[in-house]
């Protein structure tokens, strides 16, 4: 070999060279991204499951705060004003003067009143007809008994395929339903409400039209961060804590809201739930 | 034909990135000196191929008879264009350096062609600019991969200034030791020297390639 092929020889061995110290360092630099972005996936999982966990515990606890307002107005409250009923009945309306029996008559008037509305209130924080009848019932019950007397004409067509799998989703379901058919009843000045269902292998669909003035998603994504919107971020906790969708839209008949729930939740994200329960 | 379609390479090989160009209009901000790029490299290429091709069937002046210049003016416009790509990448690391980087290497330019080469000079063109270009440019590649090293957050996915450093690394690590040696190689081994422009032609192909594959964009 001659001093011309030496160097000739030379110089490609500098380029191989060249090019393997660049392809290592390309192969390191790859893989040590790689192993950066499989660490912050985890950690980004393991911040979603924490945040999911906390929503929880509050979503929980405010439902055990309602069960326990609830049951102590039915016992206590209730069981009081009835015993006051009771009271107010045993007195002999023949010795009363007429006056007196205005009174008395009024008297007994508020009472029925207030028992009535301590019990509505009872069973709105309750969910026992949810529990017992299921969750289709409850929203029919929920939809009746509040347009009662007002000029809403409300109807439901829920899939009746629906059947329970996981209580404490419809617990939020339901809650969702309550909160969106108050504001309605509160802001909308709608005179026609509609809800329906409908169930697929994947998901329950639940849709609430109404015809007045409701909620845009850009409205819904803006209110929910403010101080006022406690109910609408109630809403975007319970979606997040059934890992549905919510989606607001609004067409020339009305406004309308879009929840999708799904039904089948994978195996191992309820696993991680069970942990807190 | 295969020596022939090398030897084009530089003509065709940008065409492809203007290609994707024209259906990925949208680019980052920080991409503007690589189309720039792109655009000046299809140009002047054609002009050297003209040059190298037809110089003597459309009689070009004396001054025309040799593209040795126009890779001279490439390699200037390459590292200014470059430069300005990395500094706008706002990398915070050597971002001084990479500031004065093109004030020097114009002062080098300025230098080395008034008192010790020819800028039309006929027989070759400056090994010396090409060299220094291309380690600046290797160096430049470097401090990028460096800063991405070093960097706590990850992209989801390969941004397209990585695609671009990529192709132009490979560019540099290739040619920088042949333009280093490349004059000793015109003198000694001529025939050696024609044979390993067509390495520094895949280097080119593979480079625009990459370029290409950066205005795509991620997988969608």
């Amino acid at each position: 070999m001659d001093q011309s092929t030496d160097i000739r020889y030379l110089v490609i061995i500098v380029i191989a060279v060249m090019i393997l110290l660049f392809t290592s360092f390309l192969v390191a630099l790859i893989f040590s991204q790689r192993k950066k972005m499989k660490y912050q996936a985890s950690m980004e999982k393991m911040r979603t499951q924490q945040k999911d966990k906390l929503i929880e515990a509050a979503v929980r606890s405010e439902e055990s705060e309602r069960h326990r307002i609830a049951e102590t107005l039915h016992d206590e409250v209730g069981a009081i004003l009835s015993s006051a009923k009771l009271h107010l009945l045993g007195i002999k309306e023949i010795n009363l003067d007429a006056r007196d029996k205005v009174l008395h008559e009024k008297g007994r008037e508020l009472l029925n009143d207030v028992i009535h509305r301590v019990r509505g209130i009872s069973h709105n924080l309750h969910s026992n007809i949810l529990k017992e009848f299921g969750l289709n019932e409850a929203i029919r019950h929920f939809l009746k008994k509040i347009t009662q007397g007002t000029v809403i004409e409300a109807s439901t067509e829920l899939d009746d395929r629906y059947i329970t799998e996981n209580a404490d989703n419809d617990i939020s379901i339901y809650r969702i339903v309550q909160e969106l058919i108050n504001n309605i009843l509160k802001y909308s000045k709608a005179s026609q409400l509609h809800i329906s269902s409908t169930l697929s292998e994947q998901e329950l669909t639940l849709v609430v039209f109404h015809n007045g003035e409701g909620l845009t998603q850009e409205q819904f994504e803006k209110l929910r961060y403010e101080k006022e919107g406690l109910g609408l971020k109630n809403i975007q906790n319970r979606i997040i804590l059934l890992k549905g969708k919510i989606n607001f839209s609004n067409g020339s008949e009305g406004y309308r809201t879009n929840i999708h729930v799904p039904v089948n939740p994978v195996e191992h994200e309820q696993d991680n739930y069970s942990d807190s329960r | 034909m295969l020596k022939d379609i090398l030897n084009w390479s530089e003509v065709w090989a940008p065409l492809i990135p203007l290609a994707i160009l024209l259906i990925r209009k949208n680019q980052p901000s920080y991409l503007k000196p690589v189309k720039y790029y792109v655009i000046f490299a299809l140009c002047i290429n054609i002009v050297a191929n003209i040059i190298w091709d037809f110089k003597q069937a459309w009689n070009f002046p004396d001054w025309l008879q040799s593209n040795n210049f126009v890779y001279n003016f490439h390699s200037i416009i390459r590292l200014l264009l470059f430069t300005w790509f990395f500094i706008l990448l706002k990398q915070p690391f050597l971002s001084t350096i990479k500031k004065v980087v093109p004030v020097l290497f114009v002062v080098f330019v300025f230098v080395n062609f008034i008192f010790f080469e020819d800028f039309f000079y006929y027989w070759n063109f400056s090994g010396r600019l090409l060299s220094l270009e291309t380690g600046i440019l290797l160096l430049y590649c470097l401090q990028y991969y460096f800063f991405v090293l070093t960097e706590e957050n990850s992209p989801d996915s390969r941004p397209a200034s990585f695609w671009v450093v990529t192709g132009l690394s490979i560019y540099v690590v290739i040619n920088f030791p042949i333009f280093l040696f490349y004059l000793a190689f015109l003198k000694q081994f001529r025939g050696f020297a024609i044979e390993i422009w067509d390495v520094t032609n895949i280097a080119y192909i593979l480079f625009f390639l990459l370029i290409a594959k950066a205005f795509y964009g991620p997988k969608h």
